[in-house]
């Protein structure tokens, strides 16, 4: 009866020299007691937990040992500055492998710590203000909904008065809002409506005039703004006397009191800021406008404090106002936190693993440095066979080589980081176009600043990357060191290349083959959607957005209801369409709910008849939809090319009639004839209907001008309503330069409505140009880790190659002296490497081969095959050519030479 | 003013040195002298990790983790109170032998010195902890 042979094993490793017989003699006999007592089962278990309390002691034991130095001799690998040193003269040594593997070993650390400091800016943020992790928000929380209910005007007051554990609780509100500083010059700006103590809580004092007092709040008080760095460098030139001047804000005339410095965008993403002046007294409880609520902890006070006492408060509101507070639970948290839904507990650990990913890039990486540094190590052998009869012991020299790949490691480590900062820029330019919806900008935290938590995160992966691409080889060179030592010809063939680096060779290949084509793929959709043809001049057009204050509607037609403000802005944008048309500039003008070029959203559609079976029978029919002016394709000078385009009578929300551009006609009908059939809606991403909606029926047939779903180009037209939508994108078609129009178009909206706002005024070929941008991010960092991967395959089989050669210099020698053909001899040493590496290719062309199949399943073409089977003899080649100097070498080889040759 | 006072980093080394010599024990741990003592009682032929172990469970009652004991032993031989050496191999061990415990001159000095102290500052206070044992 014996203990489980891996608790032996571990103490075996663990234990200092000497002393494993006893040890594992006294968990032997605890073990022949517990069978004694106990099932077999149990007994393992405890054995187990004993046996790993024994090695935690030894451990432990171990390292203070090691540090006080006083219990004898450490078996402890120790690294010397002598073992920097050298690293420092190998690097230039073999510059090649500091180039490649550096280069490398950079790129994966640049990706991991710029990974790593982009998700802790979204799971644990940091506000970057004075002790920023002492500002709260507070709000309530609606229990019965499950949501945040920011109507709390009521309740803020309140708790102003009554929260001793949180100073200068503050509110604000956002306001989106034209800016007009002179006539003619109206540009929208975030405006967030303030609490003066704003400004205490985030301790940041005016670079010039004032900041917000309490004295404005007051309703009676002169209407002031305080502008940002931003508005005054772009708006008011640097105006030095900015202050004191007047400007508009939509409808009311503003005075400018002061401008903050550069950089300051609390709450949140903020150009401007005026006094809240929300009146209680106004609304009922739980009416009103929403507000964000804020304040900073007061001293010494923790948030529990603050929950308790929030606590107490709610509780009391409850008693108080049964009717609007019972579900209400007031909450304090983190200020950023507030901003988020649930970025806590497991959501948070998930996002978070996602480091483990890029790790595994780092491992994959650091294991292809480590084939190069085996390849350097072993050309090395003589060194350290003779510095191990020197009396270097294994763990020394383990020690020495992972000094090296730790040197280089480092100076990867700052390359990485230099471009950490580049890279998280780049990134979150593209997080601001792709999550935030038109034009937003992310909030004020999210800085390309790197945190102290990523530094460590960095200096963490550099000794991962050095342990990885130096102890591995150290260990397979320096095993059975000792035996090598005894034999007479020092290293002739006790080195190989085992069964795992003919896997990493295998897999090395396979990336390689990959990689490119993904790259490929990429870079065709991008200049498809950069050359997307949408069938008509687009480059002749502005698009712009437009966005109407409800306030200020509700001002001019004095109904709150949302089908009066509708009316109101169809108005509104019906007079500035006809104000446009008048322009001598102007040709014509239309509206859209969707621009040609950008993503629509699909819909899930059914015919009545005639449909062809969907390509994939789960997704069915995924088409786009979008609705658009009656004279859209007039003004486009798209042609009808069948049936009928709309008219002013199709309007109505009765007619129920689409129409449907070519590439739906071939996709759902198969080329056949759509005029008079019906569709309907079955399911959508943009929520038209998810019950089976009412049919309508197809009237008329246009070209392919831009409507994308994700799912192909097939889409259709609805009219536009008559009672109005909002917002909309108005077309505007010009003559000359479109980009210059902007200006006048500005000018124009201007004089007739301050409150109308101008959203993203582009030309419309430039439209989806921030999709594109997204993409490039994507390629550029596919394209690095392309060229990562063939620099590093490519040298990883010219290592593999070199070393094959340099291990039986003396045997091709001799078989070569003895007649034997040269290239048969060549094909004989070189049949291992050429394995691996056209098995690699067989896999990644496979791949490559899977991927297509998969981007068009049904049209799999000849020319396809021939282009995969091309590309695989390309690859071929390329990895061929990594062997040619190898090969040369091997046949070059005289017998002569061989003989001298030591091993 | 002697040198060491000019120069701290000398004066960190001279009381840093001090420290260390003072720190050479006069005195025992708790769970040393348990170790010690099952030791003493087991006699240089019967005491090693599991006997002493076993032998501090049985008197005091106390779960005793052989690892500890492990530990201690390897500490108080650093501290030169006790020697180890191995005894023959045991079948019952799987033929490995034990490592025997033997209590040092130095060791029984600290035994004597640390119980010493402990009688002296329990003295008298029998009424109020209660009479041990």
């Amino acid at each position: 009866v014996s203990a489980p042979r891996w608790t032996i094993a571990l103490i075996r490793r663990l234990a200092p020299p000497g002393r494993a017989e006893d040890v594992q003699g006294d968990l032997e006999e605890a073990h022949g007691r517990r069978r004694a007592e106990r099932s077999p089962f149990v007994a393992d278990l405890l054995t187990g937990i004993e046996a790993l309390e024994l090695c935690l002691a030894l451990l432990v034991e171990r390292a203070r040992a090691g540090r006080t130095g006083q219990a004898g001799e450490s078996s402890w690998p120790r690294v010397s500055w002598l073992d920097f040193k050298l690293g420092f003269r190998m690097l230039v040594r073999y510059p090649g492998l500091t180039l490649v593997g550096g280069l490398a070993l950079a790129f994966a650390i640049w990706v991991g710590a710029g990974t790593f400091e982009f998700l802790s800016l979204i799971v644990s943020p940091r506000l970057p203000l004075d002790e920023g992790d002492r500002i709260v928000a507070v709000r309530n929380w609606d229990i019965s909904v499950n949501r945040a209910e920011s109507r709390a005007l009521h309740d803020f007051v309140a708790w102003r008065e009554a929260l001793a554990t949180v100073d200068d609780l503050g509110a604000y509100r956002d306001l989106e809002r034209n800016l007009i500083v002179e006539e003619g010059r109206a540009e929208p700006i975030r405006l967030a409506e303030i609490s003066a103590s704003a400004f205490r809580v985030a301790r940041v004092s005016p670079f010039m005039g004032r900041a917000i007092i309490e004295e404005d709040e007051h309703a009676a008080a002169p209407a002031v703004i305080v502008i940002g760095y931003e508005v005054w460098r772009s708006r008011f030139g640097e105006d030095p006397f900015v202050v004191g001047r007047t400007v508009r804000v939509g409808i009311e005339p503003h005075t400018v009191v002061g401008v903050m410095p550069e950089g300051f965008e609390f709450p949140r993403a903020h150009d401007a800021w005026t006094p809240l002046r929300l009146n209680p007294l106004d609304y009922a409880r739980r009416e009103g406008p929403g507000i964000q609520i804020f304040g900073r902890l007061a001293r010494g006070v923790s948030l529990a404090d603050v929950q308790a006492e929030l606590n107490l408060l709610g509780q009391r509101a409850t008693a108080d106002f049964p009717r609007t507070h019972e579900h209400l639970r007031p909450q304090v948290m983190h200020y950023p936190r507030s901003f988020y839904y649930t970025l806590s507990g497991w959501y948070a650990l998930a996002l978070m693993s996602s480091n483990l990913l890029v790790l595994l890039l780092l491992a994959l990486i650091g294991a292809n440095v480590a084939l190069l540094m085996f390849a350097r190590a072993a050309t090395r052998e003589s060194e350290i066979i003779v510095r191990s009869a020197l009396g270097a012991s294994r763990s020394r020299i383990i020690a020495q080589l992972f000094a090296e790949a730790l040197v280089l490691g480092a100076l990867a480590a700052m390359v990485g980081l230099a471009g950490v900062k580049f890279g998280l820029t780049w990134a979150l330019a593209i997080a601001e176009t792709e999550f935030m919806d038109g034009g937003g900008r992310l909030p004020f935290w999210f800085t390309s600043r790197l945190s102290p938590a990523t530094l460590l995160y960095t200096a963490l992966l550099t000794v991962l990357g050095a342990a990885i691409a130096g102890v591995l080889p150290a260990l397979k060179v320096t095993r059975g060191i000792g035996a090598r030592l005894k034999q007479a010809s020092a290293g002739s063939g006790g080195l190989r290349f085992g069964g795992v680096w003919t896997a990493v060779i295998v897999i090395q290949v396979a990336l390689t083959v990959t990689f490119p084509a993904v790259s490929f793929f990429l870079r065709r959709d991008i200049v498809q959607m950069r050359d997307y043809d949408v069938g008509f001049a687009d480059e002749e057009f502005v698009s712009v957005r437009l966005e109407l204050d409800r306030q200020a509607a509700a001002f001019a037609t004095s109904d709150t209801s949302r089908a009066a403000f509708l009316q109101h802005f169809a108005v509104t944008t019906q007079e500035l369409e006809r104000r446009l048309a008048a322009l001598p500039a102007v040709t014509a003008v239309t509206f859209t709910d969707e621009l040609p070029r950008t993503y629509h959203g699909w819909n899930q559609i059914e015919l009545d008849e005639g449909a062809v079976p969907p390509r994939d029978s789960i997704y069915g029919h995924r088409v786009a939809a979008t609705s658009i002016d009656p004279d859209y394709f007039d003004v486009l000078e798209a042609p009808i090319l069948a049936g009928r385009g709309f008219h002013a009578g199709d309007q109505i929300s009765d007619a129920r009639v689409v129409i449907v551009n070519q590439p739906f006609v071939k996709q759902v009908l198969g080329g056949l004839n759509p005029i008079g059939r019906r569709l309907r809606y079955v399911a959508g991403e943009s929520a038209r209907s998810y019950d089976p909606g009412p049919w309508y029926e197809i009237v008329g047939v246009v070209g392919d001008h831009g409507t994308t779903s994700g799912y192909g180009r097939a889409g259709f037209y609805h009219p536009l309503p008559s009672g109005g939508t909002h917002p909309i994108y108005m077309a505007i078609h010009v003559r000359g330069d479109a980009a210059s129009f902007a200006p006048r178009l500005r000018a124009t909206a201007l004089a007739m409505d301050p409150a109308l706002r101008l959203e993203n005024v582009v030309p419309l070929d430039e439209v989806a140009n921030a999709g594109i941008r997204t993409a490039e991010f994507w390629l550029a960092l596919l394209a690095g880790l392309t060229a990562i991967v063939l620099i590093l395959s490519l040298a990883g089989i010219y290592a593999a190659m070199s070393f094959a050669v340099s291990r039986r210099t003396r045997e091709i020698g001799i078989r070569v002296a003895l007649g034997a053909d040269p290239r048969r001899v060549a094909l004989a040493i070189f049949r291992r490497p050429l394995t691996q590496v056209g098995l690699g290719i067989l896999a990644g062309t496979a791949l490559v081969a899977l991927m297509i199949g998969g981007l068009d399943a049904d049209d799999l073409q000849p020319a396809q095959a021939g282009m995969i089977a091309a590309y695989a003899l390309l690859m071929t080649v390329v990895c061929l050519l990594a062997c040619i100097v190898p090969t040369r070498r091997a046949l070059r080889i005289q017998p002569t030479d061989a003989l001298r040759h030591d091993g | 003013l002697p040198f060491s006072l000019r120069f701290p980093p000398f004066l960190f080394l001279f009381s840093h040195i001090v420290t260390q010599k003072r720190a050479i024990p006069d005195s025992l741990a708790e769970f040393e002298l348990l170790v010690m003592l099952a030791a003493l009682r087991l006699g240089a032929d019967e005491a090693y990790t599991v006997s002493i172990a076993d032998d501090i469970t049985e008197r005091t009652g106390r779960r005793v983790r052989r690892a500890n004991v492990y530990t201690t032993v390897q500490r108080l031989e650093a501290k030169g109170l006790v020697s180890t050496r191995l005894g023959e191999p045991r079948p019952e061990r799987g033929g490995r032998p034990r490592r025997l415990v033997v209590v040092e001159p130095e060791g029984m000095a600290a035994v004597r010195a640390t119980t010493t102290a402990i009688n002296a500052m329990v003295g008298g206070l029998g009424g109020i902890i209660g009479e041990a044992g």
